[in-house]
């Protein structure tokens, strides 16, 4: 009977609920948000790359210059701060108290990343292949230049035996 | 943890001899891939006094060799063997199949892919 | 005798909160037999921690095991993680372990409490659960920066210091919440429609418990002190943070609440004590190495006890990772609890179960 009366007297109660849109809820203000980058201060040592669980940072690398690139995806990244604390330089990743933001069907998020992904793990396996293939070449160019001068030498006092 | 190495053939002796149920609370039962279709069965248990130590036996054994069940001694072991028997693609003595994994699922994928 | 009837229950029905199935056997309005079917969500989280995550990382994504004690999964891992590894972590940070323990435990009994009000039909009580419920969950998001999935425990330790005006703001809100709960265990204990739908209903007795090897608020409604916290010392100083075992002896749906109920006062004077004697140290340790061996740990969840198992190779990558939620422990209780109860009972003993499906089939 008690909560009978009790559950009439609710009816004159304020509201527990908070009117959301004119009515802010409680949000901390260390909230985990999103993950911020600054490009100044990276050594691009890609610890971040290899401590995030989900995969939400990559790398892709030029092939010509082996310049790096920083992609983040907000819409895989869990806000773990994972990243954050593997990162040496103090300052090169920060997360925000800026909160997610919904996606679109347009952006074609999960295909896109994956693909983003994907290719940007080519690319750096692209220049590495390339670096090779470089320092081969410069290799062979160096020796042939050798070779070369001893065989001059070799012209100019034929005496000495070519070792 | 105390470790009790047994075998499929002594197994129900040895956890009937072992579990009174009002001293020891049944865990769970796992089983460890080892490679070359060898598998580790694990049987977990643990006392209800304090301080509560867990005990474990242990029984390795070939994939295609039938695990025999303990339910008999410890009933609630029903759950924890159908699916160790999905997961693991084993045969365990009398457990149902497709408690856990779906008719149209992987089969055994807990088990190491072979090369 | 009577004509049986088959009634299946689930797995999408307005009575559970999660894909679970039951087939009844009911002779007239009583339930003779029951058969659970608790596979429905199995997302090969064990497998993908022993093959696509580095063990560092698995500590995020055994949190994503359960959305409601994901707090528990993510401290049971770290904890047998650090066995494997021989760490030991700061005391600062297994105190900031069990604030947030105890933090989960309270937004997950009043949730399962509301469910209990709900299933036997007393709307009202679900609503005024669930109001009460909402400051845990806001001082969850204070602690931990999110309102879900908190990612509070790594390997080594926490990730968030506790900030001295969010410690203050925890002990204001338990000090509002404490009378709301006085009211609450008023309503849950003396009022007469939940007590007949509640009292002597879903019985699992102190035999059933032993036989069946229940685990929880199941075997401590029955008057088994079977509690994780009362038995290990070692990961976590739970009797130094005040904490006592409670107990109930009917072992019903009734019991259930109560027990659940009481551990609340419990959750909340443990928080207490933690804020107060927050020790100083490190947040978490750093360490080099890979794991190897093999080690297990057990914590207490808010549904029982909660078992992980993980077995090294000296590689990033784990061997092999066992995780044994407490639902899946109390199948076997479960299909039990329903014997010689009336059909129209089944709800509410359902949700006294507070099953956790998503644990169970991982
Ligand atoms: S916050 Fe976590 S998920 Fe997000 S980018 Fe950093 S490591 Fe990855
Ligand atoms: S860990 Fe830090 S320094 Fe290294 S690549 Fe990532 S952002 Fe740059």
């Amino acid at each position: 009977m008690k909560s009978f009366f009790d559950a009439i007297g609710n009816l004159f109660k304020k509201p527990v609920t908070t009117e959301f849109p004119v009515q802010q809820t409680y949000i901390p203000d260390d909230y985990r948000g999103l993950i911020v980058f600054e490009e100044s201060l990276c050594i691009w040592c890609r610890k971040c790359e290899m401590a995030c669980p989900p995969g939400a940072i990559v790398f892709s690398q030029d092939i010509e210059t082996g310049k790096q690139e920083y992609h983040y995806s907000p819409y895989v990244c869990i806000y773990c701060k994972e990243c954050v604390r593997a990162c040496p330089a103090p300052g090169a990743l920060l997360q925000s108290s800026e909160p997610g933001h919904p996606g679109l069907k347009e952006e074609n998020l999960n295909n896109g990343w994956n693909k983003l992904f994907d290719e940007s793990l080519e690319s750096r396996a692209a220049y590495a292949a390339e670096k090779k293939r470089k320092q081969a070449e410069q290799k062979a160019a160096t020796d042939k230049a050798k070779a070369e001068a001893a065989a001059e030498a070799a012209k100019q006092n034929p005496e000495q035996p070519i070792e | 943890m105390t470790r009790i190495e047994t075998s499929f053939e002594t197994l129900k002796n040895d956890v009937a001899a072992f579990y009174k149920m009002d001293k020891h609370h049944f865990i769970t039962m796992n089983g460890v891939d080892l490679g070359n279709d060898e598998i580790e069965y694990q049987w977990f248990f643990c006392d209800y006094e304090y301080p509560c130590a867990e005990t474990m036996f242990v029984a390795k054994a070939n994939a295609n060799v039938m695990v025999p069940s303990i339910r008999e001694v410890v009933e609630p072991a029903w759950v924890a063997e159908a699916e160790l028997s999905d997961l693991m693609g084993v045969e365990i003595e009398n457990a149902d199949k497709g408690f856990m994994l779906d008719v149209d699922s992987d089969e055994a994928p807990l088990r190491k892919k072979k090369k | 005798m009577a004509t049986q009837y088959n009634i299946p229950v689930g797995a999408q029905h307005i009575a559970l909160l999660e894909p679970l199935h039951f087939k009844f056997t009911t002779e007239n309005e009583k339930i003779m037999k029951a058969e659970a079917n608790v596979g429905y969500v199995h997302r090969g989280i064990e497998q993908a921690c022993c093959s696509k995550f580095k063990f560092r990382q698995v500590s995020f994504v055994v949190g994503r095991v359960c959305g409601l004690c994901s707090i528990s999964h993510t401290t049971c891992y770290s904890q047998v993680a650090e066995k494997l590894m021989q760490l030991d972590i700061s005391k600062k940070a297994k105190y900031l372990r069990m604030l947030v323990i105890e933090l989960d435990r309270i937004h997950s009994h009043l949730l399962c409490l509301s469910h209990v009000a709900e299933n036997s039909g007393f709307e009202a009580l679900f609503m005024k659960t669930m109001a009460y419920r909402e400051f845990s969950m806001e001082l969850l998001e204070a602690v931990c920066g999110n309102r879900i999935q908190y990612d509070f425990s790594i390997v080594g330790g926490v990730t968030r210091d506790l900030r001295p005006d969010v410690a203050k703001m925890v002990l204001e809100k338990l000090k509002i919440f404490k009378p709301q709960l006085d009211e609450l265990v008023d309503i849950y204990s003396n009022n007469y429609t939940l007590g007949l739908k509640n009292k002597g209903v879903g019985v699992i007795a102190k035999d059933d418990v032993y036989r069946l090897s229940a685990v929880g608020p199941f075997a401590r409604a029955a008057g088994i002190p079977i509690d994780v916290r009362n038995e290990t010392e070692d990961t976590l100083p739970w009797k130094e943070a005040g904490f006592e075992v409670v107990t109930e002896t009917t072992g019903d749906v009734y019991a259930r609440n109560l027990v659940r109920l009481k551990e609340l006062y419990v959750s909340m004077r443990i928080i207490e004590n933690v804020i107060n004697g927050l020790p100083e140290g490190d947040l978490a340790v750093d360490f080099k190495g890979f794991p190897s061996g093999e080690a297990i740990n057990r914590l207490e969840a808010p549904r029982g006890e909660l078992f992980y198992y993980a077995k090294g190779n000296k590689t990033q990558i784990l061997e092999r990772l066992k995780i044994k939620a407490p639902t899946f422990s109390n199948v076997a209780a479960m299909v039990h609890g329903f014997h010689d109860n009336e059909y129209a009972s089944a709800p509410a003993i359902i949700g006294s179960y507070d099953p956790c499906l998503s644990c169970t089939s991982r």
